[in-house]
């Protein structure tokens, strides 16, 4: 249970902030107040009553916030989440608010800081000495399946039945408040370590050994100028692909397939793209097509050079397409390996009269695919590596059986649980096993069913707490680095330093914590901790109107999914999220300055998104960090389409969806959704909403609604510098006139990119104005200006939130007024260090709040 | 199996005529611990629409015939455009208008939908949720069925807080994932075997209890060696395990007892969303079928959700009126289709009520047996979570009575919670309160 929930940025909703801050610029004296109860008497109670209790008394409480009540002694430790707000709005004089005429003075105001500042201090210090509770929480389903993957030694998909995580935007899905387990999660936790062990564990003797072999021929060009063996690039459904069904495969096991490989290069370009699905035929448009990728390789030698390429990958994971009874014909159930050749410049679909431009075929590069195996399980080494993990090589397994499994049961255990395990724990699992044991014929089917049960324990399914064992906190230590850093359970190094001691040096911290960062592992933290905290995975899910972009995404042209999303190549979207992720991990991996968020001198691109950007000479579709110029418009998340695009209407820019992003993701504010009773935007405009076609006017409108008012005066003037990137997260200073329906695209008029680019200067006629006045604070022009001033005059703020955002899923919940000093501290140390992330990740590790350690 | 000759297809049954008569509860037709002389199955229904409904109002003052509420005024029903299939229905029909669950208005207008079987006060001390009404009365009537209860949901999955994509709950934190593959709920009511030897199964069972009760006996001893918090949050594991053991024994009890046979035939197992309207009637038909052989007493079914983005339910109205833009865009701009997407989820609704109402059971038929709540945790104006649109429909044998419209505006207003509080007291699952509850919905009682 968590009672200390955060008041701290629920008040910022309501009360916007200014950029001086006296308390910390010094330059005001603050007399001092007597401590305690006397000082709370004669000076602080007078202070409220004269500012405060106006509105947050037994009147009126403005923000269900009051101040009568609260008796100055703050040692019992009661409100105190209130007096931490409190202390928050008068640092940063939001309160009284803009345009009150009775305010307290400079001095009194620093005074009054003074006194609740150090009040709560001592407060803290007093109740750091018993140590703040361990929050007990089940891994996240991220969690579950990485820890399952370096326990066992092999990558299952096991995460997808589970119950979702507590999704909430712009919060981490590790927040153990939220974190429950009820019967059916158990159920399907059980299911999930069944599954798993089907595959750890293999029967005895060698298996069948499945394989599927094509071949195609690099001969004479066909009519469409490519040869057999070639795939060109893709233009529309059943183009830019080769087949093979699998003849039969294995229940479980790996896969591997070799490819024979190369590219055909016309003049100007290097290098391709062939990537492997598999699943159903993607040949057929419906949207049911179900598929795993494979893998993706980057061809760059040519014909005469073909190359062998192998991937791998786990035959579990592959959907499998059931049976089908079509016109009295029934065909098994089967799998298809689809190679594809996902070359794209950002410019394949400029021509839109029946899909694409026939000549891309041969104008665009080719991958050339003479041959396919396909064959499973690996027996290279048999029984798997995997499997001896578990039931390891014994001469005991023979003779002493019993000793033998108990063992087993040890081995795997002390990994599951994360911890050494004792004498009664491991005695309990050989029990269980007994059970089984009766049951089953082969050692190995009673392990799997053993073992599955220990996957359901709480103590694997839960983050590593233990009694008071002596090296305990040293464990918990280990666990938790790993599973911030990864996602994951410690490797043998975190456990070594664990056994050792050794891990509760901070110097070894440090090294550690840059070492788990450096490791592949951490692309999934990056990845997982960016989302969430950004709130970008909802760009995939805004409906794109394909009449206004028709460029944008790849559609079906045909079908019943006509007009839809292309739903088995990486779109511009999965390029945008990569964008994204790709960029805080440079941050990370560079150790650069947190500031960049707001802007920066380099973009993380592809050639797709370059050009759709509008950035010339990036080739390929690998990333990478481009240095930037002004006239991109580019720079900092602000600007990404991950941003962009998730906070539009699919048609339009969305001024208060990227105002509460910008406040929520980068200043750490919580804004709250719309009140019930408030009319929405349309119906508050009049009936407007059909002719105009921006939402800034419409919020004119809706401003000017007195329920209205009073939020959006703070909300909006945050998102109108944006107004100039249009809803596909482009840089678009024109845009329609107002109240004037535009024509929208027309297949048959606009059938070149010529013709398209004159449909735009035809509808794109009007200057758009994104000036507004931020709250508290200048009037701001556009992106370029916004940014600025954040930079200028935010950037504590925005220092606080990454931190506090690191810090909250690190240790999976919310902070509260017990970490505010810790924070500060750490705050300090990060700006006189120049903010560089890389360092700061290390200061949160190195943090008692994170080690839980008494500071 | 082959069919029995008792077991008396009820579909040739009412075709030949039969739904005229008044029969005696046949036994026959029912399986479980249901016999003659016994009392009848009380059943209870939720049901859930998102996004609101069309409430139009028309220039002269009088009712608009697109507007999801029969008619304007309370008092006897007269039913508009909207609502006209339920015109066979007016007598185990009622409407309430102007009820809500307090719990649910701070949660923003795509939220409250979680707190719709709840009441839970989700924005205030409830922040997990807590349970729903189907699992209270499944608590206490749960076992007299082979499924304590059925819960269903057309995206399936627990959904997470704030955008759940079921209606029912254990308890906080504690949703219960609903299914939504026709074939998978088919399955489990009606094969839960699998094809196995019963006595496989009664073997597999008795393992899986001895297993678990050494689980819980860990489980118990790590607890003792945690600290408080942590000792609480294990306290919701053992529980799990707990409910896990239950399961176990109460499904090798119903072992002993037949399975029923089920006649599939005009059921498309297969049906995918992309025929909204076929799919829809399947999970009806499914959840009738339930009933019918008396496999489960309580169900929920949540027939969409605020959060469908991610599925194909995004894109609903699409499908059925060609409405061109997100369902989330009809809730906000509200054309003039929208009436006609109601009356469409009307038509799906009455299809469920009649079938039930055309089943004889008693002296009487299914639906006089079954309480049968549909609405939305949203009205017109979107965002707003006040004045839901609620239908009650059914439960004439269990006191409850019909034909009106019932206006709770201004100082008629009473907690929605009120009307959960009646229906548990129906199904014999008495209680006095039920979240924010004042009492009982003596209107329709």
């Amino acid at each position: 249970m968590m009672q200390f929930y955060s008041l701290r940025t629920r008040i910022k909703v309501v009360l916007e902030s200014v950029s001086v801050c006296l308390f910390f610029s010094g330059a005001v004296f603050a007399a001092d107040i007597p401590s305690g109860k006397t000082g709370f008497e004669s000076q602080i109670k007078p202070f409220f009553k004269n500012y405060c209790i106006e509105c947050h008394g037994p009147e009126k409480s403005k923000g269900k916030i009051t101040l009568h009540s609260l008796d100055g002694d703050l040692a019992r430790g009661q409100d105190l989440e209130r007096w931490e707000l409190i202390l928050d709005v008068l640092e940063h004089e939001d309160m009284p608010p803009e345009g009150e005429e009775n305010r307290p003075s400079a001095e009194n105001r620093a005074a009054t800081i003074k006194w609740i500042n150090s009040s709560l201090r001592d407060y803290v210090k007093k109740a750091s000495e018993t140590p703040m509770a361990v929050t007990t929480r089940r891994l996240t389903n991220f969690e579950y399946q990485n820890t399952m993957r370096d326990l066992l030694g092999l990558e299952l998909e096991l995460s997808k039945n589970l119950l979702v995580d507590p999704d909430r935007p712009y919060h981490f899905h590790n927040t153990s408040e939220f974190m429950m387990i009820g019967p059916d999660q158990l159920v399907r936790y059980k299911e999930a370590a069944r599954k798993a062990m089907a595959s750890a564990i293999v029967d005895n003797g060698e298996p069948e050994l499945h394989q599927t072999i094509a071949k195609w021929k690099h001969g004479q060009p066909g009519k469409k100028g490519l040869t057999q063996a070639e795939i060109g690039v893709y233009q529309g459904p059943g183009v830019g692909r080769k087949t093979v069904k699998l003849k039969s495969w294995p229940k479980t096991g790996e896969f591997r397939i070799r490819v024979k490989a190369s590219g055909n290069f016309p003049s100007g370009f290097q290098e391709v793209a062939l990537r492997l699905v598999m699943g159903t035929d993607l040949r057929h448009d419906s949207g049911s097509g179900i598929y795993q990728e494979v893998g993706t390789i980057h061809l760059t030698n040519t014909s005469d050079k073909p190359e062998e390429f192998e991937f791998r990958g786990r035959i579990e994971n592959i959907p499998i397409q059931p049976a089908s009874n079509r016109r009295n014909t029934i065909s098994p159930p089967s799998i298809t390996i689809t190679a594809q050749n996902i070359f794209d410049n950002g410019e394949l679909n400029d021509h839109r009269k029946s899909g694409f431009d026939d000549s891309w075929s041969v104008k665009a590069p080719r991958v050339i695919l003479e041959s396919l195996e396909f064959e499973a399980p690996v027996i290279d080494d048999w029984p798997p590596e995997h499997h001896r993990r578990i039931l390891f090589e014994s001469p005991l397994r023979d003779s002493k059986t019993d000793e033998y499994v108990y063992k087993v049961i040890k081995r795997f255990m002390t990994r599951a649980f994360r911890r050494p395990v004792d004498r009664e724990e491991v005695d309990h699992y050989f029990q269980i096993y007994k059970i089984y044991n009766a049951e089953f014929d082969t050692l190995e089917q009673a392990m799997r069913e053993t073992l599955a049960m220990m996957l359901i324990s709480p103590q694997f399914l839960y983050h590593t707490v233990i009694d008071q064992a002596a090296n305990a906190k040293s464990y918990e230590l280990a666990s938790r680095l790993s599973y911030f850093l990864w996602g994951s359970m410690p490797d043998e190094e975190l456990f070594n330093l664990a056994a050792s001691g050794e891990l509760n040096d901070p110097a070894i911290i440090e090294v550690q914590t840059r070492r788990l960062l450096a490791d592949n592992r951490a692309v999934s933290f990056v990845e997982n901790f960016s989302t969430q905290w950004l709130s970008i995975s909802k760009m995939k899910t805004v409906n794109i109107n394909h009449d206004l972009f028709p460029r944008f995404l790849y559609t079906v042209h045909v079908g019943e999914r006509r007009g839809q999303e292309q739903l088995f190549r990486p779109t511009i979207r999965d390029y945008m999220h990569e964008e994204t992720v790709g960029f805080i991990g440079e941050l990370i991996s560079k150790n650069l300055s947190i500031m960049n968020i707001v802007d920066s001198d380099f973009a993380y691109l592809n050639e797709p998104l370059a050009v759709h950007y509008g950035v010339n000479g990036v080739r390929g579709l690998k990333f990478r960090s481009v240095p930037i110029k002004p006239e991109y418009h580019l720079g900092g998340l602000l600007t990404q389409g991950s941003v962009l695009v998730g906070n539009s209407t699919g048609s339009a820019p969305h001024p208060i969806y990227r105002a509460v992003w910008l406040r929520e993701a980068v200043l750490g504010d919580e804004v709250k959704p719309p009140p019930a009773e408030v009319p929405a935007l349309s119906d508050s405009a009049g009936d407007s909403a059909e002719d105009a076609t921006s939402i800034k006017n419409l919020l004119e409108l809706h401003r000017n609604k007195e329920s209205c008012y009073d939020c959006h005066v703070r909300l909006d003037p945050w998102g109108i510098p944006f107004e100039r990137y249009s809803a596909i997260g482009k840089y678009q200073p024109l845009v329609p006139k107002d109240k004037v329906r535009v024509r929208g695209f027309n297949h048959k008029q606009d059938k070149t990119f010529a013709d398209y680019q004159a449909y735009l200067r035809s509808i794109y006629t009007e200057k758009v104005n994104a000036s507004s006045r931020v709250p508290h604070g200048p009037a701001v022009d556009g992106m370029m200006n916004l940014k600025k001033y954040l930079l200028m005059e935010r950037k504590d703020e925005i220092a606080e939130n990454v931190v506090r955002r690191l810090m909250t899923y690190a240790i999976g919940r919310e902070l509260t007024y017990r970490d505010r000093f810790e924070i500060k501290k750490l705050l300090k140390l990060a700006k006189d260090d120049g903010y560089k992330m890389q360092n700061i990740i290390v200061l949160v590790c190195q943090s008692p709040i994170f080690t839980g350690a008494k500071s | 199996m082959k069919q029995k000759s008792w077991h008396i297809n009820r579909r040739e049954f009412i075709r030949g005529g039969g739904a005229a008569l008044a029969l005696p509860f046949l036994q026959g037709m029912s399986w479980g611990k249901t016999r003659v002389g016994q009392e009848l199955p009380k059943r209870l229904v939720v049901s859930y629409i998102a996004y609101g409904v069309y409430e139009p109002k028309t220039k002269d003052g009088s009712h608009h015939d697109w507007n999801w509420w029969p008619c304007k005024d309370s008092g006897p029903l007269i039913f508009n455009k909207s609502a006209a299939p339920f015109v066979p229905l007016k007598d185990s029909v009622s409407y309430l208008r102007g009820l809500e669950h307090a719990g649910g208005v701070g949660m923003g207008g795509h939220s409250s939908g979680d707190v719709f079987a709840t009441a839970a006060n989700m924005s205030g001390f409830e922040k997990t949720n807590n349970i729903s009404v189907d699992q209270v009365a499944a608590k206490v009537n749960g076992h007299k069925t082979r499924y304590a209860s059925l819960v269903l949901g057309t995206e399936g999955g627990s959904g997470s807080y704030g955008s759940a994509k079921t209606l029912s709950h254990y308890g906080p934190g504690r949703p219960i994932p609903s299914m939504h593959r026709p074939q998978d709920i088919f399955n489990r009511l009606f094969t839960p075997y699998a094809g196995k030897e019963i006595d496989l199964v009664r073997a597999d069972l008795k393992r899986e209890a001895s297993v678990l009760d050494l689980m819980m006996d860990e489980s118990r001893r790590l607890q003792s060696r945690l600290g408080k918090e942590d000792q609480q949050k294990m306290e919701e594991y053992l529980d799990s395990v707990r409910a896990l053991e239950k399961r176990v024994e109460r499904t090798s009890q119903w072992t002993h007892e037949p399975l029923p046979n089920v006649d599939t035939k005009g059921l498309n197992l297969e049906v995918s969303h992309k025929d909204p309207e076929e799919y829809t009637r399947c999970m009806y038909d499914l959840l009738y079928l339930a009933f019918q052989t008396d496999s489960t007493r309580f169900a929920t079914l949540m027939l969409e959700s605020e959060h469908s983005s991610g599925s194909e339910m995004w894109n609903y109205a699409n499908y059925v009126l060609g409405y061109k833009g997100a369902t989330h865009d009809i809730a906000h701009k509200r054309p003039a289709e929208s009436g006609k997407w109601d009356n469409w989820r009307a038509k799906q609704h009455a299809y469920f009520l009649n079938r039930l109402r055309n089943t004889p059971e008693g002296d009487s038929n299914m639906l006089d047996q079954t309480i049968v709540v549909w609405g939305s945790a949203h009205p017109h104006a979107s965002h707003s979570t006040k004045n839901y649109p609620i239908q009650v429909a059914g439960g004439n044998a269990l006191g409850f009575k019909h034909g009106n419209l019932h206006s709770f505006e201004d100082d008629k207003k009473v907690p929605l919670a009120n009307l959960f509080v009646s229906m548990l007291n129906a199904v014999d699952a008495p209680v006095e309160k039920f979240a924010d509850s004042t009492g009982e919905m003596t209107e329709i009682v």
